[in-house]
């Protein structure tokens, strides 16, 4: 018997599908051996084997057509494979600072790695969304990785607090995110971005509709990425969630809700009404204010970085504000950056808080400058780019996003970036100043981990010639045909 | 490049990798490296200019040139480093290999500053060179070092994150092609006189901060108070003393319809910054405090001679502020040599060291006769050139300023009188030939300025010249725009 394959248009599944498989294969290997760690290697082979892949459909895109599948439901155009690439560094990174991490916290699991793959594949589909349907369905595959992974650590309070309260809340976002989608079917009779543009002011538009339903999109998606007020999940799940977990959501969930976001927004989104650009500017402006003068209160560093990590949504936010080919070059940059010096603080992190991810209080980082140079250089150095201080490459990425905003129109919410930042400023380096400036008060357990190691190394150095070097990805994230719907 | 490689070398070295070199190779690397960079320095006005492209399609190049200004204040700065990291090889006993690397960065930082020709680049190295200083005040600093970080910090940075925007908006408002200083200066004179205004004021809180005038100083105080005994941070920080500069080859050429509107203000503004600086000067007990407001007194007059916006007035402020890295710098060093005898930065300790310590005070006299103005040293030209120009803007704000210098007469002598004069104390060591051998390039430094004012004022005035002429081309500016 023969089955008939659709002509779906395969390669521009290819990434994800890699990942699919090796997971796959993780979980069946997961049968004979004892904990992770080949899991792990296998899945690095995973990614790397996607990410070239990955770079085949990126050249396509910038000078070829852009391919597509499932009639241009899912694409592989110029900010999908980008985005991809971000995915792709942030799960390598996170799955190198879990190696050790698990087998120290006791978590060595084997589905560990399975899951964190499961949940990259999930945002690869809602970064090459064209379609309400599929972005729903990566949304899930993705939130539900996460879920259970922001709950690995059994038997800790905080961890299955974090994991219930993010499933929880997740489980209505995406209630409504659904309702959104109906809504914005029952305004268009489309879930296809192309059906929805062109049945704008058709016959069967109602804009009532569509307004709502946008509005209950943009929440849902608003609520992955944490903008204020659907942030106050953020800070309990990120300090709950083990922190090789904590920095992957915070990079790969955010860079897959922020891709879909500012397709959305470049696509249609601003033309239903000028009432959901308001509510966008709104969130941005509370998301700026209030998650880096919260940040400003945190006693231990891994709540402040899950503050910062609200701020920072908001930079992009002004971003996605901007849309358009200056606000995609500046997400995507904003991201890549974004993933090597935020994952590179936590991997910091990982190495010097006890094996319950306890001991993170500025008072246990005192005199970290003496006591382990190399780990305060690193830390030092990743708070600095992420308060955006030149020429690392935080300062190129708020460069990008301000240029966006300021030229698209927003010089006001720019101006409000630049003095929020002020204040990052502060909060970033009350962190440095306690590692240099105080005496060690208590003991401080050390451990020590190559594959942590690797990745601290990766993600400072690319921090460093991001910075001195921004053009060269500026460059292949400007060129080619921004965005496809279809030919 | 050179500082910036050396400090990369030795940022490497002091993280006590196996490999990593002695003390006293870190000390010798430094030294090599700043003497290097000062012969390079040396040879500099006339060297061809580097441009690279860096963000394209930002529009941001790598753009350094020793035309103009930058490079008298690349070589005075280059030359000050000398004894800065000498003395820092000797004094700094704890983690001297960090301290030496921040000290070669911050230098890197600073000669990129002064020869960018590009607005972002500025900007980059502008921000750049704030943390080493910072660092250098917070682990090495004295005991209130935390709470003087913080408000340096909060000063600096606010003022630079609104000159961020101000970079970033400059280029869309005027249309200019790229971030390159020609491109700018070409564009930016369309502009209406009311966003010229809002320009200027957004590059104005970030260079008033770092100039620093009145009412924005008083981070100053606190960052010499607060640093390390030895002088040498104290000194470092007197090279960063860049928003002259900043006012100079940025803010005053690319907007000159709002320099002229709002110059005298600001002039008015570095008129009493002059006076208030030296009248608390006159008042303090305590001697790093006293530099701290005599140095803040000096600045007033470079903002004097910046907004009087006559060509007389530019050259001399930017002569000053190359002339007070030797004499300010050189009385941190001094200072760091009398706290290592008494122990104490307050003046009411010392008293009478000219009998037991005469060469000391024989040098330390030199540099605050420097400091205070007299003729044939280092400041001279420079103020009273700052003057001249100030007196055809504005005579009544002028002649506050001249009172300003009639003032540093007096806490210069009193000064003076206090550490070496009446009662004696119990003896103290004389200047020992290593320290003499560290002040020599300060006292040469303060002798060739004094001496021969004429080829720095001529590589500076090419670059007065186009601030004068954009100021007489812009339409407010036909009435102000006078020549020497």
């Amino acid at each position: 018997m023969q089955f008939p394959i659709p002509d779906i248009g395969w390669a521009p599944l290819l990434p994800p599908l890699i990942l699919l498989v090796t997971a796959a294969l993780c979980l069946f290997f997961a049968l004979f051996l004892e904990g992770g760690r080949t899991s792990a290697l296998l899945a690095l082979v995973g990614l790397g084997t996607a990410a070239v892949i990955n770079l085949f459909l990126f050249q396509e895109a910038r000078f070829g057509d852009p391919t597509a599948g499932f009639w241009y439901r899912y694409l592989a155009d110029l900010p999908a494979a980008g985005f991809n690439f971000v995915i792709l560094i942030g799960t390598a990174l996170a799955i190198l600072i879990s190696y050790d991490y698990l087998e120290r916290a006791e978590l060595d699991h084997p589905e560990y790695y399975p899951l964190i793959l499961l949940a990259s594949v999930g945002a690869m589909v809602m970064a090459a969304a064209a379609d309400l349907i599929v972005l729903l369905v990566g949304l899930e595959i993705m939130s539900l990785a996460v879920y259970v992974l922001s709950a690995w650590r059994q038997g800790s309070r905080e961890s299955q607090e974090a994991g219930m309260k993010y499933f929880l809340l997740g489980a209505f976002a995406s209630a409504f995110f659904i309702y959104g989608i109906a809504l914005l079917y029952g305004a268009t009779g489309a879930f296809h971005y192309t059906g929805i543009i062109s049945n704008m002011g058709g016959e069967a538009w109602s804009q009532a509709l569509a307004v709502i339903g946008g509005i209950l999109i943009l929440g849902g998606l608003a609520f992955k990425v944490a903008l204020v007020p659907f942030h106050q999940w953020a800070p309990d799940v990120y300090t709950g969630a083990p922190t090789p977990i904590t920095a992957f959501m915070s990079v790969v969930v955010k860079a897959a809700a922020f891709a879909s976001l500012i397709r959305i927004t470049t696509l249609f989104f601003p033309d239903f009404a000028a009432v959901i650009t308001i509510a966008l500017t709104v969130l941005v402006a509370l998301t700026l204010v209030v998650g880096n003068l919260a940040a400003l209160g945190q006693l231990g560093v891994k709540r402040m970085l899950a503050y910062s990590a609200v701020a920072h949504a908001g930079y992009l936010g002004l971003a996605v504000l901007a849309s358009g080919e200056l606000g995609i070059r500046a997400v995507i940059w904003y991201l890549t950056a974004y993933a090597l010096m935020n994952i590179g603080a936590f991997s910091v992190l990982t190495l010097i808080t006890d094996k319950n991810d306890r001991g993170d209080n500025l008072k246990n980082l005192a005199g970290l400058g003496n006591r382990r140079p190399t780990m305060a250089l690193a830390l030092t150095l990743f708070l600095l780019s992420l308060a955006g201080i030149p020429p690392l490459a935080g300062f190129t990425a708020k460069l990008l996003v301000l240029q966006a905003a300021i030229e698209t129109g927003y010089l006001w919410l720019a101006i409000l970036g630049v003095i929020t930042s002020i204040v990052a400023v502060v909060y970033y380096f009350r962190v440095i100043s306690t590692m240099y400036f105080r005496a060690p008060e208590v003991d401080v357990p050390e451990f020590h981990s190559r594959a942590t190691n690797i990745a601290i190394g990766i993600a400072a150095l690319g921090t460093i010639l991001l910075g001195i070097f921004p053009d060269w990805w500026l460059q292949l994230v400007s060129a080619g045909r921004q965005i496809v719907t279809s030919l | 490049m050179i500082p910036l490689l050396g400090g990369l070398v030795l940022g490497l070295s002091s993280l006590k990798f196996p490999l990593s070199p002695n003390l006293l190779s870190q000390r010798a690397i430094a030294l090599l490296v700043t003497i290097l960079t000062f012969v390079i320095a040396i040879f500099l006005p006339g060297s061809e200019s580097v441009e690279r492209t860096w963000i394209p399609s930002f529009g941001a190049y790598f753009s350094l040139s020793a035309d103009g200004a930058g490079s008298v204040l690349v070589l005075a700065s280059s030359l000050v480093m000398i004894p800065v990291v000498l003395c820092a090889g000797l004094r700094i006993r704890e983690r001297t290999g960090a301290f030496l690397s921040l000290l070669l960065l911050m230098q890197a930082g600073l000669n990129g500053l002064f020869l960018a020709k590009d607005l972002v680049l500025f900007y980059v190295f502008w921000e750049a060179t704030l943390i080493p200083s910072l660092l250098m005040l917070g682990i090495w600093g004295r005991n209130g070092r935390r709470q003087a970080t913080i408000k340096y910090l909060i000063y600096a940075v606010a003022g630079s994150l609104l000159m961020l925007v101000t970079v970033l908006a400059i280029k869309p408002i005027s249309g200019a092609e790229s971030y390159r200083l020609a491109d700018l200066l070409v564009a930016t004179t369309t502009l209406s006189l009311k966003t010229q205004v809002w320009l200027f004021l957004g590059f104005s809180v970030a260079f008033m901060v770092k100039l620093p005038l009145w009412p924005l100083h008083s981070w100053l105080a606190d960052f010499h108070t607060q640093n390390h005994p030895s002088g040498v941070a104290d000194v470092a920080g007197t090279l960063y003393k860049v928003g002259g500069y900043g006012f100079f080859a940025w803010a005053l050429p690319l907007l000159p319809a709002a320099a002229v509107t709002v110059g005298p203000f600001l002039l008015i503004l570095a008129a009493f910054t002059a006076i208030y600086g030296a009248m608390v000067a006159i008042a303090q007990n305590e001697l790093k405090r006293l530099l701290a407001f005599a140095s803040i007194s000096h600045m007033g007059i470079v903002g004097v001679g910046l907004f009087g916006l006559h060509l007389a007035g530019l050259n001399g402020a930017v002569y000053l502020l190359a002339a007070q890295m030797f004499t300010t710098g050189g009385l941190f060093l001094i200072s760091g040599m009398l706290f290592e005898r008494q122990g104490s930065f307050k003046l009411d300790k010392y008293g009478g060291l000219a009998a037991s310590a005469p060469a000391l005070a024989a040098v330390t006299l030199f540099i605050l006769f420097a400091s205070i103005g007299v003729p044939g040293l280092a400041n001279f030209p420079g103020e009273f050139l700052s003057l001249v120009g100030a007196f055809q803007a504005n005579p009544v704000a002028a002649a506050l300023a001249v009172l300003a210098v009639i003032a540093a007469g007096v806490y210069g002598v009193n000064l003076f009188q206090r550490l070496y004069q009446g009662n004696q104390g119990k003896p103290v060591r004389d200047i020992s030939p290593m320290e003499l051998f560290v002040l020599v390039p300060v006292l040469s430094g303060i002798l060739w300025l004094g001496v021969s004012p004429a080829p720095q004022l001529e590589q500076i005035e090419s670059q007065s010249r186009v601030i004068v002429d954009q100021v007489k081309a812009s339409p407010s500016g036909l009435a102000v725009g006078g020549d020497r």
